[in-house]
């Protein structure tokens, strides 16, 4: 049994990001694997330990605030689990919450939960378009895609990112990386949302999520006609494939 | 200036002419050539009308603004209106343009506007309106806007800054009733109890917090979305009491019954459109009737004459199966259109998704539509997807949990259009993002009789 914890729902669900929940599950259970989504609340109980695959999603800036003071408090057990291998997707508002701290245009820094390292300086232009990232797992190279809008400029320190800017503009519009991966954590500000029409992504989630429980290290294909189509129609559209 | 002024209208007109014949629709590029020729063109054509009403909010614009017109036209007064859903600043001045003569004179006596949100501080303060509606917040576009929550506060710094305006108000969305603190005059309108009687909670709703304190939200009841009796244990902010309710709502095919009461009369009033939401529009008329000295009967009266503008839930017949087309764009809007759907008879359902500028280029917004409710409506017969994000919306539906054998891709509109029409069921749905509703509607008419008016308001029962 797979437990899929979903953070904030009521706070951190902007663009359509639950959606990422509704394709990790359903292709779970497309494959006969038994699974459980937990939706946790602010000031409600998560056992990280029990967690097999974490997910946090962006919420308007009010929104930000209540939430990174809840998961303070659970700084923590999250550090350690990350450390475990738990299987974390953060967008947008997730990933920044993250890192260092996010400085606002007039100077001052609100701490974020320091797990990773990397920093977010508020920019004066809102970074909004369809983006195409290029990935790589399993020793594969993916071209991934999806609609960024985030003011934030996310600057790396020592992390990975999670992918190559192929068209858009990704963590800052400026160094040509987009998100950030360490360990099992996989940071992006790909909405659109993520998971569904980039299903190799998906899959890839779902494998470590069963390697860190030692399960089955195989995991059956899909028919993936439909989220290849929906994936070739944006990236044909960006002039890529 | 006059000049000027006729100079910005002619080529307007000639724009709004050359525009209409090459095949477009003309309810906005005019506005645009006119504001280029002259800046002022919107102000000085504005101070010529005694009563402007603006109506903004995320859904139900369209439909409140002709239903208004409606109430006010058939008490003999001559008005503007944007009645295309042109609602930028270039489409309210097209419609300003059109009703001038080419002098640049109005004679008019008031003009009623609907105003997209993210437009509606600098449309509102040009144009100084008399009377505001605001319907309600949902989620849409933001891509374009920003954080709903920033939009909401434009607007309220907005309405702060505008001398002698009135309110009305939705009472059951706290989004909307926080607008009350501005300090001008407000009456709300609002359902008055456990209308709907389901028990309706999708987990879309945008406002699980205060506005003002940022506690959560105990609701009694919602109606649709988060509209509906709430109160924040914090600081207290509740569902305020309404001075125009609804309450008693019966829907009927093609047409909802409703008990409204206005202060302390109750009105009857049979609107001739089904759908839920619509009520709240009604009871929007209604508040804004008291503003403007119309009486509620009055109101009643017109309103079961309204036609539904394009994609508003329109009629049409084909081979003698109803047919239906609805305009969605945001997730409560869409979901409302899904309970449509839902309705046992069979059926075959086209859903058209476009990602233009007017549509939003951000379609995650789908993903938070409760699709999942398809899962097991075995009536619906096929859904066809069409639009330029058609392989998406057959994404959607496949997470959904929907058949994949019932789904089908058409990215060209036309051949979508046929390919629902000849669906084996019953009953045909079309739901179209914005700019995929007039492609649609234009298909959609070459092969299908729209239902006149005439025949609707025959099936009414008339009034005593």
């Amino acid at each position: 049994m797979l437990t899929v914890c979903h953070l904030y729902p009521g706070l951190l669900n902007l663009y359509g990001d639950r959606g990422n929940i509704i394709a990790f599950e359903r292709r779970c259970r497309w494959r006969g694997i038994p699974v459980k989504v937990e939706e946790v609340n602010l000031g409600e109980v998560i056992d990280f330990a029990r967690t097999d695959f974490l997910f946090l999603g962006g919420g308007s800036d009010r929104e930000q605030e209540l939430i990174t003071a809840d998961l303070r408090t659970r700084c923590t057990d999250l550090a350690g689990a990350i450390e475990d291998g738990l299987v974390v997707l953060a967008i947008c508002g997730g990933y920044q919450l993250l890192g260092h701290y996010y400085r606002t245009l007039d100077g001052t820094e609100i701490p974020g939960l320091g797990i990773l390292d990397f920093y977010t300086q508020a920019g004066d232009k809102r970074l909004i378009g369809n983006i195409a990232v290029e990935m790589e797992f399993d020793g594969r190279r993916i071209q991934t895609c999806g609609f960024e809008n985030h003011s934030g400029q996310t600057f790396l320190g020592d992390i990975k990112p999670l992918g190559k800017v192929l068209k858009g503009y990704g963590n800052n519009g400026r160094d040509g990386f987009e998100g950030a991966r360490h360990k099992n954590v996989f940071c992006s500000y790909l909405h659109g949302p993520l998971l569904p029409k980039n299903s190799h992504l998906t899959d890839y989630l779902l494998k470590l999520a069963l390697e860190r429980r030692s399960h089955k290290l195989f995991i059956e294909r899909l028919d993936d006609s439909f989220e290849e189509s929906a994936r070739r129609v944006m990236l044909r559209r960006m002039g890529l494939k | 200036m006059r000049i000027r002024l006729m100079a910005a209208i002619a080529a307007a007109k000639i724009t709004h002419y050359l525009s209409k014949t090459m095949g477009g629709r003309g309810s906005s590029l005019p506005g645009l050539i006119a504001l280029r020729v002259f800046p002022g063109t919107l102000e000085a054509l504005v101070r010529q009308v005694p009563c402007t009403v603006l109506v903004t909010g995320t859904n139900g614009k369209t439909t409140t603004n002709n239903m208004l017109a409606g109430v006010l036209e058939s008490s003999g007064l001559r008005v503007i209106v944007n009645r295309e859903g042109a609602n930028l600043i270039t489409g309210v001045t097209a419609a300003f343009v059109r009703a001038a003569g080419i002098g640049g004179r109005l004679k008019h006596d008031a003009a009623l506007l609907e105003v997209d949100e993210a437009a509606f501080p600098r449309v509102a303060e040009l144009v100084k309106p008399k009377v505001v509606i605001v319907t309600n917040f949902f989620r849409d576009q933001l891509d374009r806007y920003g954080e709903l929550d920033k939009t909401v506060s434009f607007i309220k710094t907005t309405l702060q800054k505008i001398p002698a305006v009135r309110l009305v108000l939705n009472a059951d969305d706290p989004l909307v009733a926080q607008l009350a603190d501005v300090g001008r005059p407000f009456i709300f309108y609002g359902l008055g109890n456990r209308i709907r009687g389901e028990e309706v909670q999708t987990p879309t709703r945008e406002a699980r917090f205060c506005p003002l304190c940022g506690e959560e939200f105990i609701y009694a009841y919602y109606h649709y979305s988060q509209l509906g009796a709430f109160r924040c244990p914090g600081c207290g902010f509740a569902r305020p009491p309404a001075d125009v309710e609804a309450h008693t709502v019966i829907a009927k095919k093609h047409i909802t019954h409703c008990g409204i009461r206005v202060k302390d009369s109750i009105t009857q009033v049979t609107l001739p459109t089904s759908g839920f939401y619509n009520v709240y529009n009604a009871l929007a008329v209604m508040g804004a009737g008291l503003w403007l000295g119309v009486e509620p009967d009055r109101v009643s009266a017109s309103l079961m004459t309204y036609v539904p503008a394009v994609g508003r839930l329109q009629r049409f017949v084909y081979k003698g199966r109803p047919v239906y087309l609805n305009l969605v764009k945001n997730p409560a809007g869409f979901n409302e259109s899904l309970n449509l759907i839902c309705s046992s008879e069979p059926k075959d359902v086209m859903i058209a998704l476009n990602d233009n500028h007017a549509d939003g280029r951000d379609i995650s917004w789908i993903w938070d539509v409760d699709f999942e409710t398809l899962e097991r409506q075995k009536q619906i017969l096929s859904y066809i997807c069409s639009g330029k994000r058609a392989e998406e919306m057959a994404l959607r539906l496949k997470y959904a949990g929907v058949p994949i054998g019932r789904i089908e891709v058409h990215p060209n509109i036309k051949s979508g259009v046929r390919r629902v029409l000849e669906g084996m069921g019953s009953v045909v749905y079309l739901l179209a993002t914005y700019t995929a509703l007039w492609p649609v509607d234009k298909v959609l008419r070459r092969h299908a009789m729209e239902v006149a008016d005439a025949d609707r308001l025959s099936s009414l029962p008339r009034p005593s």
